[in-house]
């Protein structure tokens, strides 16, 4: 579990500014989803909070921290369109372990034992490369829960994957959340989706949040009329 | 037609003539082009990987360079190499000219520039990406690195394979700088162009197929580990 207070954070790319957010605190064992139209600024964002983009002004601190490689090595990212590394399942499932440098026999077992509660066994030798979409999204949540991240951001990890996976996927984000109590973080443009996992809802517009509030008051009690545009589905421009 | 036969017939003796003289020939061929193969290699990897992956003023210029060291005509290569290590010129004190070791220097200048542009392009490609795995999977720099070296290994061994290839058939270069010495310098590549001059087609076939035949040999061995996990 990791706590996050986000204090005037702003992005700007080319002059233009495209993140503004005054103040802004994520709770410790959080389950966050962040829905919003295209270009709201929700993916950069989760970026800024995962260290993989610089705020142009403002701070992040982690548990009171600026970040540092202690807190990247406690925190992780999925993203829609994960990069697997050319080896096998198991051995990208495996490589968060290695450098944490946990000895083979640790590894061997915690891999096997996600690998199957996943259901992803028949594809444990695979080579990683060769997975279809829904798969290899699996694979990238199992690398990434797999050390047990006190911060886990999911950037519209299950957008353009089956049914069947996306319900895997849910449960072992689920599970993951009840076993460990990380703090979560989603991004999603799936209402439905923000409502079954997440305990509170931040709706983004044109780089603010605009309304936040428990999940189930925003999907059914919108109180800002963007908000309650866009869970209806009008397209908001 | 004729002289490509004989060429064929002396091919398979000369590899097992026994003859001290050839296997000399063939031995510095192969270390003159590994060594600086390799050497070219230990440069070429880092710097193909860091401009491919970091962003510095004059970036463009610099990879515009390296795109056109790829193209270096190799007796320019060998004639610079000689002035400066020549007895007269700026490093002749070394006494290194008509040396393997000009050749590798020569070969070395040559063969950079094309594991640099074949490591940058993979590089340019998915560097970024794997950074950021590694970045968000809490790796440190080292571990980033070689997570860039044995992801990016493909192309890091495509560069090698290409380099080998460019260092073993070279021979305005290391003619100029070795000399093609008998005994010493003689390569392959500079035996053969000495042969055609004498009109000796049949043994300067003979030993060109050698060459290809150990290219073949080389490639398979890098191709091998190349897909190898």
């Amino acid at each position: 579990m990791m706590n996050l207070t986000i204090k005037n954070l702003t992005k700007y790319y080319n002059k233009q500014c495209v993140l503004s957010i005054d103040a802004f605190t994520i709770e410790r064992s959080s389950f966050l989803g962040i829905i919003g139209p295209n270009g709201a600024g929700k993916s950069t964002l989760v970026k800024m909070l995962a260290g993989l983009e610089t705020p142009s002004s403002g701070e992040i601190l982690y548990e009171k921290s600026l970040i540092s490689p202690p807190i990247y090595k406690s925190m992780t990212m999925v993203f829609q369109k994960p990069y697997l590394l050319r080896t096998s399942v198991f051995n990208n499932i495996a490589y968060p372990l290695k450098i944490r440098k946990l000895n083979p026999k640790a590894i061997d077992k915690k891999v096997n034992h996600l690998i199957v509660e996943m259901g992803i066994e028949s594809i444990k030798n695979q080579n990683a490369w060769t997975l279809s979409g829904g798969e290899a999204q699996k694979v990238a949540l199992a690398r990434a829960i797999i050390f047990e991240p006190a911060l886990l951001i999911l950037d519209e990890p299950t957008a353009n994957i089956d049914p069947a996976s996306i319900l895997t996927m849910e449960k072992t984000i689920n599970k993951f959340y009840q076993q460990s109590a990380p703090s979560i973080i989603i991004v999603t443009h799936n209402i439905q989706q923000a409502k079954r996992l997440c305990k509170e809802i931040a709706f983004m517009h044109q780089g603010k949040i605009v309304e936040f509030g428990k999940s189930s008051d925003m999907i059914h009690h919108p109180s800002n009329p963007l908000t309650k545009n866009f869970i209806e589905g009008e397209i908001i421009l | 037609m004729e002289a490509i036969l004989d060429g064929f017939k002396k091919a398979i003796e000369l590899l097992f003539s026994l003859d001290a003289e050839i296997y000399h020939i063939i031995l510095l061929s192969i270390f003159v082009s590994l060594a600086s193969t390799l050497i070219s290699t230990l440069f070429a990897v880092p710097i193909g990987i860091i401009v491919g992956t970091k962003n510095f003023p004059l970036k463009r210029l610099v990879v515009r360079f390296i795109y056109t060291m790829m193209s270096l005509p190799p007796v320019i290569v060998g004639l610079v190499v000689f002035l400066f290590i020549a007895r007269r010129g700026p490093f002749g004190y070394l006494g290194i000219v008509f040396t393997p070791t000009a050749m590798i220097i020569a070969q070395i200048i040559l063969v950079t520039p094309i594991i640099t542009g074949i490591v940058y392009n993979g590089t340019k490609e998915k560097g970024e990406e794997i950074k950021r795995l590694a970045k968000t999977l809490g790796a440190n720099r080292l571990e980033t690195l070689f997570l860039l070296i044995k992801e990016l290994r493909i192309n890091i061994f495509t560069g090698i394979v290409s380099g080998y290839g460019r260092a073993i058939s070279e021979v305005g270069a290391v003619m100029i700088v070795g000399g093609n010495i008998r005994g010493h310098t003689r390569v392959m590549t500079t035996a053969i162009a000495m042969l055609r001059n004498q009109g000796d087609y049949a043994m300067a076939i003979a030993i060109g197929l050698v060459l290809l035949f150990l290219s073949f040999i080389i490639n398979s061995l890098l191709y091998n580990f190349q897909q190898g996990d």
